[in-house]
């Protein structure tokens, strides 16, 4: 069975009868060639459910790839913008990649599970790439998209139920990883920002963790959840996400549509002592220029999402000026903050912005000149997510 | 600059002697590393050069006038009636008059003012892709002269330019052996036939007069070395060293490093990206060296005889020339045909030259990995169509395959060009997109063999343009 997006559209995933029997609301997404839930039932309870219980969700379709042999390291080292030989093994790292001209490709988790195999995970289809990034050395790429379920289980509760099920992984501090049964590999990772785990295991038996999870978990409320409610957990958490927040230099037509690191304010992690990786030398002399455009977080005034809104600031004679637009929006219901991801004209940063927000009151748009201040990268970031050992609730 | 920069120069062919004398000129103390025994690389494998160009006799501090004398061409007919050409001139070996002279003589002319609008391209790196400063004096030399043609010539150019030879030779000469030099002197040393796009631009870098080839190896050491070049012989380069990622010099085969600021390899750019490990180039890059078409098609072949050869038509006086079995077009495009499945034809095509009882040929289309002995036998069945019996004289055969080249020299597929000469590896896109301007990778490492701009035979153009690519890059 192959996963590549076919005409007879998206593919039933590892976990799609549990997820079809749990569905409600029969909302179905396409993520990457697999049939994904936007939402279960409701994306606000499932919202909550990752905030205040345990939520869990199908991440089967992110790409999954082993690297292993005795210059793994070397391979991904070649590839990402970070030392990857600082990733201790039983740890896991966050990296991102880019192209000959500095322009990131996609950014993604690498777990070492050894001295010598790696496991990257990330959303862009990466096997050819990471294939010729391993010529002339001595290690194997291979894809384990298929073979590998994957969940994630977040939330307050997330610690109790994995006890509950028998799992033990309280001494996991963030970014380990272990291996508490032969074959399922538990990650203290996730992208909601909370405490968490991500659970990895042989897509055969997918069925029977994800009945053991539910079942362990049902006194700590868990909740399967769909894409939309980790869209919000993640816009909270401060993470960028591929294809919303930045696009692939790999699945642009426009070259202009490139970004590096250094404007999607991730420049902490390009490792320039580390050696050649790629995009290295156009990025040694990117790094002296002002980047051209920032993402940036924002905190717009009013309760009103700023989903897709273009950014003014004030120009000359009062008049507005365009200099920038809104990538992910979200009103945090956690943080009870109308939050933002957006792109915006370099020398626009700091100044004063204004979201431009349509409101469609009883068949009429209004439109809303929204301030839009600078905001801290997470507008959620609670202590439990790096506690350890976690506590139980 | 305090200290004099050092220089290593990978090859010691005639790109590597051109770049090495260009590099000392520029100031440079320069180490040729050179594998074999003596210098002149793919140039022993050569029976006449039309080079080196003269911007490179100068970078050697060569006269042209010192090469010898310029040789006729012989266009051999099956008939008899052979064609002596010598420039723009043509008429039949036994004197009289060619039907087609006029017309030659047109064509012949008309190619040499192309030849003249194009030079600013040849002399120096392409015009970029994205316009920047360092690029526009060659482009606006260019553009001039290519108003300088004059509207009809212009418009002519750019509409041969990216059409083929045999076209341009059916608008303009009669089917024949006239015909068939220009099919084969259009695809001599490519793997491609003379329908072809883009054949007619080696036509255009193939207008100057041919001489001999023996001694000039020996020759052009010489003048690099009085440059103050130092050629290292039996030195192979084992791997190019890296600091801080830049070129900080050569390990030889032998463990001794050779310090340099400046690295220039001749080699093909797949065989200097593994020199150098892979590890410090783009992926990007990698995959476009990895996709460089260089499959060599041409052969060399020795003929020996009892005593000097007798072909029919040909006067003893003529031995010396180049002579060309290529007898028309139509005779050109089916000899390749078959090597695109990896068969030898029937009759290949041929240039060769007859040096007392010897005849030595560089035999064209011929697949990479043919064995010896049907090289020979595909090689003596076309020489029978215009010496019939000649096969039954011949006291030894000896040939090279491409892959026997590329055995002995270490050239890409053992290809005359280290890679094919086409549209989409000339100017910006030689040897790949994103290395015409001769550096590749870190910086410090440059390319100036064959392979880069614009491409090979004995010229030593890529071999200058390489030195003053990374002597500009070191200002
Ligand atoms: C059969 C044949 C016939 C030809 N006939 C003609 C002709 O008649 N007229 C003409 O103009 N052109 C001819 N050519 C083409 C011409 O010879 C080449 O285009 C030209 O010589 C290329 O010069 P170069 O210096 O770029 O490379 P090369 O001549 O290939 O030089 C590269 C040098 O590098 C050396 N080398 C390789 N690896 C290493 C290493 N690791 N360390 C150190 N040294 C190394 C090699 O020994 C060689 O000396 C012919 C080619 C072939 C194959």
């Amino acid at each position: 069975m192959s996963r590549a997006p076919s005409l007879s559209g998206p593919l039933p995933g590892p976990f799609h009868p549990r997820l079809e029997a749990a569905s409600t609301a029969k909302d179905w997404a396409d993520w990457a060639g697999v049939l994904s839930p936007r939402k279960l039932d409701a994306t606000g309870r499932e919202y909550f459910a990752i905030r205040n219980q345990a939520a869990l969700i199908d991440i089967s379709p992110m790409r999954k790839y082993r690297i292993e042999g005795p210059e793994a390291e070397r391979v991904l080292n070649r590839v990402v913008t970070r030392d990857v030989a600082k990733i201790a093994p039983g740890r896991v790292g966050y990296a991102l990649w880019c192209d000959e001209d500095g322009m990131a490709i996609d950014d993604g988790t690498i777990f070492r599970l050894g001295p010598e195999r790696f496991r990257l995970c990330c959303q862009e289809r990466m096997l050819t790439w990471l294939i010729d990034a391993a010529e002339g050395l001595d290690a194997a790429v291979s894809d384990e998209t298929e073979a590998l379920a994957a969940l994630a289980l977040q939330g307050p509760t997330s610690f109790s139920v994995l006890e509950a099920a028998g799992l033990q992984v309280s001494s996991l501090r963030p970014f380990d990883l272990a291996e508490p049964e032969p074959g399922l590999l538990v990650s203290r990772t996730g992208f909601t920002g909370d405490l968490g785990y991500e659970l990895w295991i042989a897509t055969e038996h997918a069925l029977a963790l994800w009945d053991r999870l539910i079942e362990a978990g049902r006194v700590f409320g868990i909740l399967p959840a769909g894409m939309e409610a980790l869209d919000m957990a993640r816009i909270e958490a401060g993470f960028p996400m591929t294809g919303f927040d930045f696009q692939s230099i790999h699945a642009a037509e426009r070259p202009s549509r490139g970004r590096t690191p250094f404007e999607l304010g991730l420049g902490r992690h390009v490792d320039f002592a580390k050696g050649h990786f790629n995009g290295r030398r156009a990025l040694l002399a990117l790094k002296e220029e002002p980047p051209k455009r920032r993402l940036v977080t924002l905190d717009i005034d009013g309760s009103r999402a700023a989903s897709g809104a273009l950014l003014y600031r004030r120009g000359m004679f009062g008049r507005w000026r365009e200099v920038g637009h809104v990538t992910s929006a979200l009103w945090s219901p956690t943080a009870k903050r109308n939050v933002a991801f957006a792109e915006i004209e370099g020398e626009a940063e700091g100044a004063d912005l204004f979201a431009e927000i349509y409101l469609f009151k009883e068949g009429k748009w209004e439109r809303r000149m929204a301030r839009a201040r600078p905001g801290p990268r997470a507008a959620f970031r609670p202590d439990r997510a790096r506690a350890t050992p976690p506590a139980r609730r | 600059m305090a200290e004099r920069l050092k220089a290593a120069v990978i090859g010691a062919g005639v790109n590597g002697l051109v770049a090495a004398a260009a590099l000392a000129r520029g100031g440079c103390e320069v180490t040729v590393i050179e594998r074999g025994a003596a210098p002149g690389g793919m140039m022993a494998l050569g029976l006449f050069a039309r080079g080196p160009h003269p911007a490179a006799l100068e970078a050697l501090g060569l006269k042209p006038g010192a090469l010898g004398p310029a040789i006729p061409t012989v266009a051999l007919c099956p008939s008899g009636r052979h064609v002596l050409v010598e420039g723009a001139e043509a008429r039949f070996a036994d004197g009289s008059a060619h039907p087609g002279a006029e017309r030659w003589r047109v064509l012949s002319r008309r190619l040499d003012r192309f030849a003249a609008a194009l030079a600013p391209l040849l002399t120096g790196a392409p015009p970029p892709m994205r316009l920047r400063a360092e690029g526009l004096p060659g482009l606006l030399r260019f553009a001039l002269r290519l108003r300088l043609l004059g509207a009809r010539d212009m418009r002519e150019l750019l509409r041969i330019g990216l059409s083929n030879a045999a076209d341009l030779a059916a608008d303009a000469l009669p089917e024949g052996p006239l015909a068939g030099l220009l099919a084969f002197d259009s695809v001599l040393g490519s793997r491609a036939g003379p329908m072809a796009p883009g054949t007619v631009v080696p036509l255009l870098l193939r207008r100057a007069p041919l001489r001999r080839m023996e001694g000039l190896a020996a020759r052009l050491a010489a003048a690099s070395e009085g440059k103050g070049a130092r050629l290292r012989l039996g030195a192979g380069a084992a791997r190019i060293l890296f600091e801080d990622d830049r070129a900080h010099g050569v390990l030889l085969d032998d463990g001794e490093r050779v310090e340099a600021d400046l690295v220039l390899s001749s080699l093909g750019a797949a065989q200097t990206l593994a020199l150098a490990g892979p590890a410090l180039f783009d992926i990007e890059a990698q995959r476009r060296i990895g996709a460089i078409r260089a499959q060599g098609a041409a052969a060399r072949v020795d003929l020996d005889f009892a005593a000097p050869p007798r072909l029919p038509g040909l006067d003893p006086a003529h031995h010396g020339a180049r002579l060309v079995l290529a007898p028309s077009v139509q005779a050109v495009e089916p000899a390749y045909d078959p090597v695109k499945y990896g068969r030898l034809p029937a009759l290949p095509v041929m240039e060769g030259r007859i040096d007392g009882a010897r005849l030595s040929l560089t035999v064209q289309c011929v697949p990479h990995d043919a064995p010896r002995d049907r090289i020979v036998a595909a090689t003596l069945a076309a020489l029978e169509t215009v010496a019939p019996g000649l096969g039954g004289e011949v006291r030894h055969a000896g040939a090279l395959s491409p892959a026997d080249i590329e055995a002995m020299t270490g050239a890409p597929g053992g290809h005359w060009h280290h890679g094919e000469i086409a549209l989409d590896q000339f100017l910006t896109l030689r040897p790949a997109n994103g290395m015409a301007r001769h550096a590749m990778g870190p910086p410090g490492l440059f390319l100036c063999g064959a392979g880069a701009h614009p491409g090979g035979d004995v010229t030593g153009l890529p071999g200058l343009n390489g030195a003053r690519a990374a002597l500009e890059a070191m200002r």
